[in-house]
C-alpha cells in the first residue's frame, strides 16, 4: 500500500523539494556537499555513532548496538544485507527475551505466579517456544510458496487469529491448570507479538519474487520495531523501498539521523509538557481528574479540559516517537520508509487524522481489513461499501489488534473480566469508525473542508476536538469503567 | 483493452492526480501507489471505477498492490479479467 498521505519518499526529496527558511538550514540530504560526505568512511562512522546516540536512550545500549551495526553492516555490501538483518533480527529476539527486555518474559512470570508453580524455568521456556516459532515460520514460508493456493496462503490473518483464539480456549478452560497451563500460555505469549508481522510474509510469499528466505525471516518481525505492529508491511515494501544506489542510500541515511533526532527532540518536549503541566502548574494526570470526580472532588472543568488537552498531546508525541525511532533505523538500513506519523496537526478530516497520526497502523488495517471487505461487500452500493469497509478496519480491526496486544489479561484475569475493562477502548473503536467511516464517504461524495485559513481552523479544532475527546476512552489502563469514563464526559460537557 | 479505454482510464488517474493536487504526468509503466503519488482511498476509487467502467467483479480477487499500481499493470489486470 502507497504512502497515503501522498507525501515524496524520503530519496526523492532532493530532486523536488524547494526548502526554505529554517527547513533549508536542516536539509542537509538535500546539500550536494553533506551526500557526499555521508558516502566516505568518516561520514557512515559519524552517521552510525550520531544514531547510536539518539537510539540508546529508548532501546537500550546493547538494543541500540546491535541495531546500529546491522543498519550499517547491510548498507556497506549488497551481500551482507540479508545475514546482517537475519542476524540483528534474531540476536535480538532471544537476548531480548533471555533478558527480559520485552514483555514475555513478565507475562510468563505473571502466569506462573498465578498457578502457584514456585520454580519454573521461565527463560528456557520462552527461548525455546522462540526457536519452536521461527522453526516453524520458516518451514511454513516455504510451504505457502509451494501451496500458494491453500487456505493458509489465502487467508493469512484469519488462520493465525483462528490459532491464537485457539491456543487461548483451550488455555481458558478450567481443565487445563497448573504446569500445562504457564507451559500453554509461554507458547501464546511468544507467538502473540508475531501474530501481525506472519500474514505479511506469507502475503509476501505469494508474489512473483519473493526474495530469499533469508530476508524474509530476516524481517519477520525486524529489529527495528520492537513493537506488535509491523512498521515496514514485510519484505515485498521493503523491497520496494531499498535505495538503489549509493547516493540514494546516502540521502536516506542522512534522512535517518534527521529523523532519529526529531525523535528525541519531540521526546524532550512530551517530557518538558509533563514537567510543566503537572510541577509548577496544579494540573492533575487524567486519572487523577477521573478518580477525583468519581470521588466527589472534581477538578475544575477548565483544569480537567486542559489535563485531557496534555494527555493526548503527550500521547500523540509518544507515537510519532516510536514511530520516528523504528522508520529511523530502517531508513539507516537503506529502506526509504515513509514516516510513521507526519503532520498530524494540520489533518483536514478524520480520515486524514487516522493516516497522518498513525501511517503504518493505518497500512496494516487496510490491507488486511479495509480492502478484503472492500472487495466482498455491499458491491452495488459505494456509498455503504465505503462505510462498511472503513468500520471494519477502524473499528473491528483496531479494537481485536488492541484486545489481542493485552491477551496477557486473559491468561491472569480471565476472558470475561478481560473482555467486561475492555468495554471503554471497544467503544472508542465504534466511534472511531463511525466517525472516520462517516469523513471516508463525506469525502467520496466530494465533501472537503475548505482550503482557506478559516477553513483549516475549523478542521484542526473540528479533528482535534473529536480526538481530545475520544482519548479518555482510548487509554488503556483499564482502570476505570465505561460509565466512569461516560460520567466524567458528561460532566466535563455540563449535562451534570 | 482498446485505445479509448484505455485513455478512459488515463484520464481517470490523471483526474484523480489532480485532485491530490498533482499536476505531473505520467507514463504507462509509472507506479502509482507504490511511489506515494496516490492514496489507499484512490486505490479503491480506481476499483470502483474499472468495476462500472469495464463491468468487472472484483468479488474474488486476490488484491496485491502490484496489479494496479501502473497503466500497464492496470491494461494486463482488465484483460485477463475480461478473457476470464
Amino acid at each position: 500500500m502507497s504512502n497515503a498521505t501522498g507525501r515524496t519518499a524520503p530519496g526523492e526529496a532532493v530532486q523536488t523539494s524547494q526548502s526554505t527558511g529554517l527547513r533549508r538550514f536542516f536539509a542537509i540530504d538535500q546539500s550536494a556537499q553533506f551526500v557526499t560526505w555521508a558516502q566516505s568512511s568518516t561520514g557512515r562512522l559519524v552517521i552510525a555513532l550520531g544514531a547510536l546516540a539518539a537510539v540508546a536512550p529508548h532501546f537500550g545500549v546493547w538494543a541500540a548496538t546491535i541495531a546500529i551495526i546491522a543498519a550499517m553492516a547491510a548498507t556497506a555490501k549488497s551481500d551482507w544485507r540479508n545475514p546482517a538483518l537475519f542476524s540483528a533480527t534474531w540476536a535480538t529476539a532471544f537476548v531480548g527475551t533471555a533478558t527480559g527486555d520485552n514483555d514475555t518474559l513478565d507475562n510468563i512470570v505473571a502466569v506462573v505466579a498465578k498457578e502457584n508453580l514456585g520454580e519454573f524455568p521461565s527463560v528456557p521456556v520462552a527461548i525455546f517456544f522462540l526457536l519452536l516459532l521461527a522453526l516453524a515460520t520458516g518451514m511454513t514460508l516455504q510451504w505457502v510458496r509451494r501451496s500458494p493456493e491453500s487456505f493458509l496462503a489465502r487467508r493469512p490473518l484469519l488462520s493465525m487469529l483462528a490459532l491464537e483464539g485457539l491456543l487461548c480456549g483451550v488455555g481458558s478452560v478450567d481443565l487445563v491448570h497448573g504446569l500445562p497451563r504457564a507451559i500453554l500460555w509461554s507458547a501464546i505469549f511468544v507467538l502473540t507479538p508475531y501474530l501481525w508481522f506472519i500474514p505479511y510474509a506469507i502475503v509476501d510469499q505469494r508474489a512473483k519474487s519473493p526474495g530469499p528466505m533469508t530476508l524474509q525471516m530476516g524481517v519477520l518481525r525486524p529489529f527495528w520495531s520492537p513493537s506488535y505492529l509491523s512498521f515496514n508491511k514485510g519484505a515485498a515494501f521493503l523491497r520496494k523501498h531499498l535505495a538503489q544506489n549509493p547516493v540514494d542510500l546516502a540521502i536516506t541515511q542522512l534522512k535517518a539521523i534527521k529523523l532519529l533526532l526529531w525523535a528525541n527532540i519531540l521526546f524532550a518536549i512530551r517530557d518538558g509538557l509533563g514537567w510543566l503541566f503537572e510541577v509548577p502548574l496544579p494540573i492533575p494526570s487524567v486519572e487523577r481528574a477521573i478518580d477525583g470526580f468519581l470521588a466527589g472532588n472534581p477538578y475544575s472543568r477548565l483544569i480537567a479540559w486542559t489535563a485531557l488537552i496534555v494527555a493526548t498531546a503527550r500521547y500523540s508525541l509518544q507515537i510519532a516517537i516510536w514511530a520516528h525511532l523504528f522508520v529511523g533505523i530502517a531508513r539507516l538500513a537503506g529502506y526509504r520508509l515513509p514516516r510513521g506519523s507526519w503532520r498530524p496537526l494540520e489533518s483536514r478530516t478524520l480520515m486524514d487524522y487516522f493516516n497522518r497520526f498513525h501511517y503504518y497502523f493505518k497500512e496494516f488495517l487496510v490491507d488486511f481489513f479495509f480492502i478484503p471487505t472492500f472487495f466482498k461487500m455491499f458491491r452495488g452500493h459505494p456509498r455503504a461499501r465505503m462505510f462498511f469497509a472503513t468500520f471494519m478496519a477502524a473499528g473491528v480491526g483496531n479494537a481485536l489488534w488492541h484486545f489481542v496486544r493485552d491477551i496477557d489479561l486473559v491468561a491472569t484475569q480471565g476472558f470475561v473480566p478481560t473482555l467486561h475493562s475492555y468495554a471503554s477502548y471497544a467503544f472508542y473503536a465504534l466511534l472511531l469508525a463511525i466517525g472516520v467511516g462517516f469523513s471516508q464517504v463525506r469525502v467520496s461524495m466530494g465533501i472537503k473542508p475548505a482550503a482557506t485559513p478559516i477553513g483549516r481552523l475549523y478542521s484542526f479544532f473540528f479533528v482535534w476536538s473529536f480526538v481530545v475527546c475520544m482519548h479518555v476512552f482510548s487509554d488503556g489502563s483499564r482502570k476505570h469503567t465505561l460509565h466512569e469514563l461516560l460520567s466524567f464526559m458528561a460532566n466535563q460537557f455540563g449535562v451534570f | 483493452m482498446d485505445k479509448n479505454s484505455k485513455q478512459k482510464l488515463r484520464d481517470f488517474i490523471q483526474e484523480t492526480l489532480k485532485k491530490h493536487g498533482d499536476h505531473q504526468g505520467f507514463s504507462d509503466g509509472e507506479s502509482l501507489f507504490s511511489s506515494g503519488r496516490l492514496d489507499s482511498f484512490s486505490m479503491m476509487n480506481l476499483v470502483m471505477f474499472l468495476e462500472e467502467a469495464f463491468r468487472l467483479d472484483f468479488s474474488d480477487f486476490e488484491f496485491d498492490v502490484a496489479l494496479v499500481d501502473s497503466v500497464n499493470a492496470l491494461e494486463q489486470l482488465v484483460d485477463s479479467k475480461i478473457a476470464s
